[in-house]
């Protein structure tokens, strides 16, 4: 049954690449979202505490302008002149002149010393006006003494009052922007009482927090305890409701860090109160964080995508790398299995790869051992073979030629015994000489004539013979006593029975690359069955007629190969001729 | 198999680069490009235009865009601004916040605006046909009315009441006097004084035409002035006349001048604009069209009535001193 394996691949490069890959997108996504995370805490975390840096700095500057406005006016106050000035009448007596006349000078050596100071001024309650100023139209006493900055002195009976920010009115035709710090002297209803009010300008303030930088769409902004925006640069979009801030939460809210919502835009308040119940807020707007956020992301995802392409590009090399000579090793294989076992491994290390190479070379060296050794016995059982085949002619042979020597000396025939004998001591002679299975087609020849000699004279008056063979062929090699079986076929099955002198021919020639050898006699001759019956025995190794010429056949067959040997062609009573194909080897 | 890798390594880093090409080169489109805002006058000492142009910048800043101020010195240089708008279009800014400098003769180039595809806000002074988008300012017929109306609360019925308006045919005046003149009239107002006076927008001629008028008007009990060198010679002649006792005096914009008539009572109330809200909304605005979101096609930004009274809460002396260092 097949089952569908996702991580099953065909090959080991795949799935070691796919494994490294696998483990590094794993750690790169891992690492990259993690230092995401860090950065994006560190810059939310930088963010507020610069938020919270700036406005403390800013609450620490105002309460520093504030401060001095305190001391400047108890250091008016102390000065022992301003009730003098006080004094009911005290404009036109010579005694309340002299006195305003001192403290217009205290008045204008602050003043001038300090930028932050727009205005010292004291008023008192007998109509008596005395400031910085030496050469000024003063609005009406009453008029002043209905500004808030009066009343509200009088209301809190010597202590200090700070105004929200507004427009100082006090001069004709001069209206700046101020905070107000107000006190009043003596107590209302006895003589030698007033108003001290110093002024700050409000532009130091509106400076201070205008040039903040609280990212690009953030601000500052100053509430003072009741509420009122003393500075804020929308002040007149929330005037007109354009805009609004939640100053009833702001001010219950402790000095801290706050978000708050408003039309789903969410912002950061940072808060911070000075001595005089002023707050100090800055606001920042998250979404710019965010842009920083996406500017990290972004870097991350870049820093990810590259450190992932270098280590994908470095895991596919590995892999490659490893699996190199495994692939090689395969292929070489290949070669072997396609016969091929001249190959060896070339061992480079000394890890799996290199022993397994190792092992590989060792058994592809047996292997060739083991080829080899069966060839060579094969060979040698050819070789066996061969002459046992050869060793077969030689005793039927022996046999009958002995017969006719012994019926020759039987009959007394000296002459023919010893012409025989000798022929039949040549033709052993060149059988056993040196042992080589190859002769040239001369000795062969030679080696036929003795036999003929010998046959002629066992079978006087049966046949005549005649050998005709090219003498361009006659040192070309042969198998040994290929031919005498043949002749001793043609005697004793075509010419022996016959009561007619019969002739043996043998000839040979060179034909198309071969050679050809030819043995016919003019004999009894064989019908086309006893040509297959006899061919077909030869396949089948029966003994009978033609035994000679089926090991012939073998013998040529096992030693040239299968496209050589004997053919035989024969007609009744005409004869038989046996042809015998060699290859030309010389 | 060596090409594979090679391969597999270079197309790992073109992907690689490819990804990385906008992190590094972010194609944001335009965002460099300002808003540009152009007022009738970069006259500095022209304070509505600073506090327009503050509420311009201040809007910038919270919607995160660049603002950019161009525009002709004087505020009668129709030509100058022509010229400077057909040179923006080229320049092919994010949006355009114009006060125009004439009601028609300024229509062809705003039609190039609208046609360019830039978009087009006016502020304080639109356009004839309404070809921007949106236009924010002060409906001057409501605001004339609420002078009517500060009239009509000051002297009786029957009061003979002049009203003097700026230029003869500029759109401003005109609405700022039918509102006038219909808030006295429905107030049931008789003595109102059909004929028209021009200033040209000169306190000198303002004051030479209310000179005259107190001396051939001896019953004349209220002048309506329509804006603010209007109100101030006015309030120089009846000052001078001594006559603040008699005529009551209702005026329009403030300037320190005025301020000074206002404290002491030669004027009675005066209607002011609110710039610093024009020039806010005007960018917001704009910043929406460019967004893609709907915008009304105008908006009133107020007027406030101030008198001697209520001149110092903490709202009206925003809009009367906008500025802190003066």
């Amino acid at each position: 049954m097949r089952t569908w394996r996702p991580f099953r691949f065909k090959s080991i490069h795949t799935s070691i690449a796919i494994a490294f890959s696998s483990l590094i997108v794993a750690m790169t996504v891992l690492l990259t979202y993690n230092s995401f995370r860090l950065s994006e805490e560190a810059v939310t975390d930088n963010a507020k505490t610069y938020a919270e840096q700036l406005v403390d700095q800013v609450n620490t500057n105002i309460q520093t302008y504030l401060d001095n406005m305190v001391s400047i006016s108890t250091l008016a106050m102390s000065n022992g002149e301003l009730e003098k000035a006080a004094l009911p009448g005290a404009a036109f007596a010579p005694e309340g002149r002299d006195a305003n006349e001192k403290i217009g000078r205290f008045f204008r050596s602050v003043v001038r010393s300090r930028e932050d100071i727009a205005t010292i001024l004291f008023a008192g309650e007998n109509g008596n006006i005395v400031s910085d100023r030496e050469t000024v139209t003063y609005k009406p006493a009453e008029d002043l003494q209905s500004q808030d900055w009066y009343r509200s002195a009088l209301e809190a009976k010597g202590k200090v009052v700070i105004s929200s920010s507004h427009v100082e009115h006090l001069f004709h035709g001069e209206y700046k922007w101020v905070i107000s710090i107000s006190r009043q002297l003596g107590e209302p209803g006895k003589r030698g009482n007033g108003v001290l009010m110093v002024d700050l300008n409000l532009n130091v303030i509106n400076n201070l927090c205008r040039q903040l930088e609280l990212g690009r769409r953030g601000y500052v902004f100053i509430l003072d305890p009741a509420g009122d925006l003393i500075y804020h640069p929308q002040q007149q979009l929330l005037y007109s409701r354009l805009k609004s801030e939640s100053i009833a939460t702001l001010l219950e809210t402790k000095d801290s860090s706050i978000p708050l919502g408003e039309n789903g835009e969410r912002k950061i308040y940072t808060i911070r109160t000075n001595d005089y119940g002023w707050k100090v807020i800055g606001v920042t707007y998250p979404d710019e964080l965010v842009g920083n956020k996406r500017e990290i992301r972004e870097t991350s995802i870049l820093a990810g995508i590259v450190f992932l392409a270098v280590a994908l590009s470095i895991s596919v090399f590995l892999s490659f790398k490893l699996t190199k000579p495994i692939k090689r090793l395969e292929s070489l294989m290949k070669k072997v299995e396609k016969g091929d076992f001249d190959i060896r491994v070339e061992v480079e290390s000394a890890d799996e790869i290199g022993k397994l190479s190792r092992s590989f070379n060792l058994m592809i060296g047996k292997i060739k051992d083991l080829m080899s050794q069966i060839v060579e016995e094969q060979e040698m059982k050819r070789i066996s073979e061969l002459k046992a085949m050869q060793a077969q002619i030689h005793p039927h042979f022996l046999y009958n030629t002995l017969d006719s020597i012994i019926w020759m000396a039987e009959m007394g025939k000296m002459a023919d015994v010893v012409k025989m004998t000798g022929a039949l001591a040549k033709l052993f002679r060149s059988s056993i000489s040196k042992g080589d299975e190859l002769v040239p087609i001369e000795i062969e020849l030679e080696h036929i004539r003795n036999y003929l000699t010998i046959q002629k004279i066992r079978y006087k008056n049966k046949f005549t013979y005649d050998i005709d063979v090219d003498s361009g062929i006659l040192q070309c090699k042969t198998l040994k006593i290929v031919l005498q079986p043949l002749v001793e076929n043609a005697i004793y099955h075509g010419l022996k029975q016959q009561a007619v002198l019969g002739h043996i021919a043998v000839t040979g020639r060179w034909e198309g690359g071969t050679i050809v050898l030819e043995v016919s006699d003019d004999g009894v001759g064989m019908n086309e069955d006893q040509v297959r019956a006899l061919t077909e025995r030869w396949h089948r190794n029966e003994e009978g007629r033609g035994v000679g010429l089926q090991n012939v056949n073998q013998r040529l067959r096992l030693y040239f190969g299968e496209a050589f040997g004997l053919e035989i062609v024969s007609e009744p009573e005409e004869g038989t001729t046996v042809t015998l194909r060699i290859p030309d080897i010389r | 198999m060596r090409k594979i890798v090679i391969g597999a390594v270079a197309v790992a880093f073109v992907a690689a680069a490819l990804l990385a090409y906008p992190v590094i080169f972010r194609p944001w489109p335009d965002n460099d490009k300002p808003i540009v805002f152009v007022p009738k006058t970069v006259d500095g000492r022209v304070d509505f235009w600073q506090v327009l142009g503050q509420g311009v910048y201040l809007a910038g800043k919270e919607f995160g865009e660049q603002v950019q101020t161009v525009g002709a010195f004087a505020e009668k240089d129709v030509d100058g601004q022509i010229a400077l708008l057909e040179k923006l279009i080229g320049e092919r800014p994010k949006a355009i916040v114009l006060a125009a400098s004439d009601y028609n003769l300024t229509v062809p180039v705003a039609e190039k605006i609208r046609d360019s595809g830039i978009p087009l806000i006016t502020v304080d002074s639109g356009l004839n046909g309404g070809i921007s988008a949106s236009f924010i300012g002060t409906d001057n017929y409501k605001a004339g009315r609420q002078a009517g109306e500060a009239m009509a609360n000051i002297v009786d019925k029957e009061a003979e009441i002049a009203v003097i308006s700026v230029v003869k045919g500029s759109r401003t005046s005109m609405e700022r006097e039918s509102g006038v003149r219909d808030r006295l009239e429905e107030l049931g107002m008789s003595g109102v004084l059909d004929q028209p006076y021009f200033s040209e927008s000169s306190e000198e001629k303002s004051y030479e035409i209310t000179l005259r008028l107190l001396n051939e008007r001896p019953d004349l009990k209220g002048i309506v002035c329509l804006n603010e060198p209007t109100t101030v010679g006015a309030a120089k002649a009846v000052m001078e006349a001594s006559a603040s006792g008699r005529v009551k005096m209702v005026g329009f914009d403030s300037s320190t001048a005025e301020i000074a008539f206002l404290e002491e009572g030669v004027i009675q109330a005066i209607v002011v604009q609110k710039p610093f809200n024009m020039g806010y909304l005007a960018v917001r605005a704009a910043v929406n069209v460019i967004h893609g979101k709907a915008v009304e096609p105008s908006t009133d930004t107020g007027s406030e009535l101030i008198t001697k009274e209520n001149m110092y809460t903490k709202e009206n002396q925003k809009l009367l001193f906008p500025f802190d260092g003066r």
